[in-house]
């Protein structure tokens, strides 16, 4: 495993012949320009000319605490809960995925349930109008005739026609609860990816805690411990914005997108 | 023009089909689906789209790298791409702006929303 201190990975090498030669941290009093990128003597170099401590003296330190939290861990019984607490993760990613998994299925059926009222709404706006129409010659056959309908036939024809003029207006009303309802539907996939990256998060804890687990675990135990985690997301992307209070860098709603894409001069 | 093409690109499902009915209701019906940037761009590709309604977080390629894309090809850079995200960072909606997005939505948003904006574009286009 490359040194954590190394440089080579971020392209650093200055040896092109073995750009990432492994090299072991080396004890070092002083330090020479043409020696100053290798990995393990960068932070030394730097801690020597600031007149820290020497590199050999550091890593020997960090060695020894290092040391020091394993066996404690160890002998406080932390390691187990380590373990347990690595255990548990997958089944928190689990329980989430499933969160995600029915809350979508649940969207899915009220837009399917959307669609269908929809489709009702559209035949009863279309029926109405095909009998409003005819009711309206009801209307003026019997007006013109007053022996051709008794008062009240009259009057239930006129309240006849007037019901049928408002269904339309009632099936944009019904049309428009219908689009609030799917619009709320939108919460699947803003949660969806809140917590698509707290499962994200879920994994690389646990790879930290396995990585901690295999360092406090007796070699010939560690197979039990080893597993094959996926490794963690370097999306940059944090979806949405979970609690905007205090912040400047992000936009509260539409009105902050257009201000500043209008204060840009796009 | 005669009725705009549109393709929506998201990988939630739930929202293609919100942004699908929302276009239907504004009075677009010709309106195709991709769940993310690869898919996407083979369909701009394959068939001619005259609007893009994209999401940005998605796997595979994301809807920046898919603007990239779009811009970097000649047949398709004149193509509107509208965002629509949950993404609300300003530098996001700057980069946005700057990589030749037509225009920025962040979620949840209103059908009110996306009709202005969708028209304002293709008023624009009308007159370029």
């Amino acid at each position: 495993m490359t040194s954590p201190l190394s440089c080579d990975r971020a392209g650093f090498a200055d040896d092109g012949a073995t750009p990432t030669k492994k090299r072991k941290p080396r004890a070092r009093k002083r330090t020479s320009a043409a020696d100053a990128t290798a990995p393990a003597t960068v932070a030394a170099a730097a801690a020597t000319e600031e007149g820290g401590m020497p590199a050999a003296e550091v890593y020997q330190r960090i060695g020894h605490l290092t040391r020091t939290l394993h066996d404690a861990l160890r002998e406080l019984g932390y390691d187990k809960e380590l373990a347990g607490t690595r255990e548990q993760l997958p089944d928190a990613r689990d329980r989430l995925t499933y969160i995600a998994r029915v809350t979508g299925e649940a969207a899915e059926k009220v837009l399917n349930a959307v669609d269908r009222a929809r489709n009702v709404q559209e035949d009863l706006t279309r029926q109405a109008d095909s009998l409003r129409s005819r009711w309206q010659a009801v209307a003026a056959y019997t007006a013109a005739d007053a022996s051709r309908a008794t008062p009240a036939g009259r009057h239930l024809v006129d309240e006849t026609c007037a019901f049928f003029g408002t269904v339309g207006g009632q099936t944009d009303a019904t049309n428009q609860i219908l689009t609030d309802i799917m619009m709320a539907q939108d919460f699947h996939d803003l949660t969806g990816q809140v917590i698509r990256k707290v499962v994200t998060l879920a994994q690389a804890m646990e790879e930290q805690l396995v990585k901690l687990l295999l360092e406090t675990t007796p070699p010939e135990q560690r197979k039990k411990i080893e597993h094959t985690a996926p490794p963690g997301s370097t999306e940059r992307l944090d979806g949405p914005v979970v609690n905007a209070e205090g912040r400047d860098d992000v936009v509260a709603d539409q009105a902050g997108v257009d201000d500043l894409l209008a204060s840009l001069g796009f | 023009m005669s009725e705009p093409r549109f393709l929506i690109v998201d990988d939630f499902s739930t929202m293609r089909r919100i942004v699908r009915n929302l276009l239907k209701e504004i009075g677009f019906n010709n309106a195709e689906e991709a769940e993310d940037g690869v898919i996407a761009l083979a369909m701009l590709k394959a068939t001619k789209f005259d609007f893009v309604v994209s999401d940005i977080n998605m796997p595979n390629m994301n809807g920046f790298e898919l603007l990239k894309s779009i811009k970097a090809e000649p047949a398709l850079k004149d193509v509107p791409v509208l965002m629509v995200t949950a993404e609300a960072k300003k530098e996001d909606i700057v980069a946005a702006a700057q990589g030749g997005a037509a225009g920025y939505i962040v979620k949840p948003f209103t059908k009110a929303t996306l009709e202005e904006k969708v028209q304002k574009i293709l008023q624009k286009m009308a007159t370029a």
